[in-house]
């Protein structure tokens, strides 16, 4: 949907930036004071849009990095500014402060493998309690240097943006300066984000969103992409907090509560996650309504946890409203999914015509030119696993498994189903790590290094339910896999294309993966694969659902990358295995049962027993 | 310490845990079986322990009104999945996002009808003491309805009809709708009995708290933590993530502050997620 080729290189929104900044002109004070609080929440709505909209983690901790850098600013300016005489040493401080918290709950999580679900729960646990621990902070001896914490009541007497030197003047910044001081920093955050999108660390971010497991299997260490964009964000909303701090000149644990954190998602909603203009339009229109429906209720105290609180007039319009806030959260959620704003946009936008290339692929896959043939089949061996176990629970899926693999060879793995053949796989490639026994990958062992990591070191698998990113083209899927390897975008573009020829999809290189065939799709994930230049190769029933003709030209394909590469290929299909003519390892109940050629096992009584199912039907019997 | 003094505060640590049990089971029993993050389970106490209020004040009697609460909270359950959840099944985060938008109208709703102001409840049963110390029989009461609120839910997914249903529906949806199971009916009455233990939740302790608008705010975020820790196994997880992260919260408050209580609850919880990031029954099977 939005690949981050959506974030194009446009002018326009610097030029809405350079806009905002002339508009003290037209409005007085007042309203300069309100549109720069929709600024500073623009941006804090970006730092969610960035980690959630681009990088899928949903995190409602945005306010607890915004919160937690608004008292660091506070606690800094106060203690500092009769020292430095500026405050921008104190956004920094906040800014790092956030950028760190964020970055070490971050490593709890992501390198913990904490569940995406999990991430959101917990980062919301973090930002109550948060608000419980900053509302006991009443009385005198809660105080950083000279600054008080003060509880629910909040720290107060915050310096606004100032500037000036230690031996220099101190030149406390206008409404109209601190305003421009905000619209500059906005637009420069805005240009920094969308040109990291740009480059291939967007594409990377976006393509965890989009499938996490087929990230890391083709060799991106996905938990430091997220723990990067999780930290990148904290730092933003960190910003934002500091802004909002001076701005205010008082911060308290409101900005903790459920409600503040809601109200960050309905700005990223309503504007539209996945575009970055969009947290700051909604931002400015849900603060602008609520405004209006504010001025209601302004003023009405309130009571945390059993303490009552005035809110000033400016904060009644902050945190506006709660009822329609919920309501509007309700209606978005069952109704625009996807956002308010990109909803009524699509309206008036016409559809693209659908001028789909569904041309007809048979043969093409014909065309693709053989590789460069390195590997010389030799007796080097590249895997062998020594008895290795994989339990779950009781049921001991691969059991004492040994199993050696030279360069260049092509081999099968057949076995009735539950004989552990995937399970064999996983281990190899990562996604499991073995119960007992040891792995060794050209000499070294790999028994516990990660999938990323053996990935990295050549081994590659197609996963049997094909495992692609359909929301993005098969070039952008090609591209992913061969960056993985190559780390420089001429020489990826290269190699991109000469895949395309090989999996014979050059026709369809900008046609969204999610629409190929059931072949082709495996036939690209197959070129991901090959793509990544492997030493190894795990393929996993990649026949499956495919016609008669198209398994042929698979075969063609596999027998290409045998002579590229060490091949596994696990089947079903006995035709599609005797017409590989590869040396076939049989497996049964978790073990090695047999091994020979096709013609060898076809006169084996044992196999055929267990593969027609003769040996189950006729032990009770027997026993 | 003196024997007394150690049996006091013991006695409190047992409270905190049972009470940290009973709030976080019916969010464990709706995320368990339905994986629905549900936001507005603290409102749900809200409302169980508001309905406590108003049949109090209007009969007298704070026991009619700890029986009311379930009732009242699970129609109130019954009418937010139809409205609601069942348009989000499959869609966790659209979930959250949807029952969080009801817990800040729920908050909002009951302040404009309640106002904001903590209103008392007299805590019934009376106190005993302990040498130099006294203790409620309150606190008893909530240690044996923990207990007893378990046993419950044990039952009631492990020896009824709609139970069995349930399970299997939690674990292989596909297989149980083939079977015939209805799964929207089972959703529903999940989501019913889920808010109904909040419902009993708010009743419980509303006599030790006060009742106030955000009464739920108290408890949410240590509830999340405890269905977090626990883990897929709802019975066996919540018990045991809410021992451990009730006694490692409050022997830091008793040591030190509560401020520090919290802050060790945080801690721990985070560092048995790194190691354990399935929780602590992560092992087990998700269901009952």
């Amino acid at each position: 949907m939005s690949s981050p080729a959506a974030v194009g290189p446009r002018a326009w929104p610097l030029v809405l930036f350079a806009a905002l900044g002339l508009l003290p002109v037209w409005f007085g004070e007042f309203q300069t004071v309100q549109i720069n609080l929709w600024l500073i929440s623009g941006l804090l709505a970006l730092s969610l849009d960035l980690v959630w909209g681009f990088a899928g983690i949903f995190s409602f901790g945005q306010a607890a990095f915004f919160g937690l850098a608004g008292y660091v600013y506070g606690a800094s300016s106060i203690n500092l500014i009769g020292l430095t005489h500026e405050t921008v040493t104190a956004i920094l401080a906040g800014v790092i402060v956030a950028g760190a918290a964020a970055a070490s709950l971050g490593y709890f999580m992501f390198y913990g493998g904490v569940g995406s679900v999990y991430v959101a729960v917990i980062t919301l646990a973090v930002t109550l309690i948060l608000l419980t621990f900053m509302g006991s902070t009443a009385g005198t001896q809660y105080a950083v240097g000279k600054a008080l914490l003060g509880g629910y009541n909040g720290m107060t007497n915050i310096p606004s943006l100032t500037v000036g030197t230690p031996w220099g003047p101190e030149i406390a910044l206008s409404i109209t300066q601190t305003y421009l001081a905000v619209v500059i920093v906005a637009a420069l955050v805005y240009l920094g984000v969308v040109l990291l999108l740009r480059r291939p660390f967007g594409r990377i971010i976006t393509a965890i969103r989009e499938n996490e497991l087929r990230t890391e299997l083709l060799g991106y260490d996905t938990r430091a992409y997220k723990l990067t964009v999780f930290a990148l964000g904290g730092a933003i909303a960190g910003l934002a907090g500091t802004f909002y701090a001076a701005w205010g000149n008082f911060i308290n644990p409101a900005v903790f509560s459920l409600q503040q954190s809601a109200v960050i998602v309905i700005w990223v909603l309503v504007g539209g996650r996945g575009t970055l203009l969009g947290p700051f339009l909604g931002a400015a229109l849900v603060q602008y309504l609520s405004g209006v429906l504010g001025a209601i209720s302004a003023g009405e105290p309130w009571e945390v946890l059993g303490n009552t609180f005035t809110p000033p007039v400016w904060m009644a319009t902050f945190f506006q409203a709660p009822l329609a806030v919920g309501l509007l959260l309700i209606i978005i959620v069952l109704l625009f999914p996807s956002g308010l704003i990109p909803a009524l946009a699509f309206r008036l936008r016409r559809r693209p015509s659908a001028s789909e290339d569904r041309e007809s692929t048979e043969g093409v896959l014909q065309a693709g030119a053989g590789l460069p043939a390195t590997p010389e089949a030799g007796s080097e061996v590249v895997v062998e696993t020594q008895e290795v176990v994989k339990a779950f629970g009781g049921l001991r899926a691969v059991n004492r498994v040994s199993l050696s693999l030279t360069a260049g060879e092509l081999r099968c793995l057949i076995g009735p189903n539950g004989a552990g053949k995937s399970t064999f796989f996983n281990l190899l490639c990562g996604r499991y790590s073995p119960t007992a026994g040891r792995i060794y990958y050209r000499g070294d062992e790999i028994t516990s290094l990660l999938p990323h990591q053996r990935a990295r070191r050549g081994i590659s698998i197609k996963l049997q339910i094909p495992s692609i990113y359909d929301h993005f083209t098969v070039q952008e899927n090609l591209w992913l896999a061969a960056y993985a390897r190559e780390r420089d975008p001429t020489a990826t573009e290269r190699r991109v294309a000469e895949v395309l020829e090989e999996i014979g999809l050059p026709r369809r290189a900008f046609v969204a993966a999610g629409q190929l065939s059931h072949g082709e799709k495996q036939w690209l994930e197959i070129g991901m694969v090959v793509a990544m230049r492997p030493t190894m190769i795990l393929l996993d029933e990649p026949t499956a659902g495919m016609t008669r003709d198209e398994v042929e030209a698979t075969v063609a394909l596999v027998r290409r990358l045998g002579s590229q590469a060490t091949v596994v290929v696990v089947e079903h299909d006995m035709s599609f295995v005797r017409a590989l003519n590869a040396r076939v390892t049989v497996f049964h109940q978790g073990r090695i049962f047999a091994e020979g050629s096709v013609e060898e096992l076809r006169h084996n009584e044992a196999v055929m027993d267990i593969y027609l199912g003769r040996h189950q039907l006729s032990s009770p019997l027997k026993a | 310490m003196r024997p007394d003094e150690i049996l006091v505060v013991a006695l409190g640590m047992t409270v905190n845990i049972a009470v940290l049990m009973i709030v976080a089971l019916g969010l464990s029993v709706i995320f368990g079986m339905m994986r629905v993050i549900n936001l507005a389970h603290g409102e749900l106490i809200m409302l169980g322990a508001y309905t406590v209020l108003t049949v109090t004040r209007a009969t007298g009697s704070i026991w009619l009104g700890m029986a009311a609460a379930p009732v009242a909270v699970a129609l109130v359950g019954v009418a937010v999945e139809r409205l609601i959840i069942r348009f989000l099944y499959g869609r966790i985060l659209d979930t959250m996002l949807a029952t969080w938008g009801l817990s800040l109208v729920l908050v909002q709703g009951v302040t404009i009808l309640f106002g904001p102001a903590t209103q008392g409840l007299a805590t019934p049963l009376g106190n005993f003491s302990v040498g130099a110390y006294s203790a409620s029989w309150y606190g008893f009461f909530l240690i044996v309805m923990a207990a007893l609120l378990l046993a419950v839910t044990y039952l009631v997914f492990k020896r009824t009809r709609y139970g069995l249903e349930a399970r299997a529906a939690t674990q292989l949806p596909e297989m149980a709708a083939a079977l015939g199971v209805d799964a929207a009916r089972s959703h529903m009455i999940t989501f019913a009995f889920g808010a109904a233990l909040a419902g009993t939740a708010g009743a419980l302790i509303a006599p030790v708290t006060g009742v106030v608008p955000t009464i739920g705010l108290a408890f949410i975020a240590r509830a999340f933590m405890t269905v977090i820790v626990g883990g897929p196994a709802v019975l066996l997880g919540t018990t045991a993530a809410a021992a451990l992260l009730g006694i490692f919260e409050n022997l830091v408050s008793y040591l030190a502050t509560p401020f520090l209580g919290q802050g060790a609850l945080l801690a721990v919880a985070i560092l048995i997620l790194r190691v354990l990031p399935s929780g602590l029954s992560g092992g087990r099977q998700r269901g009952v």
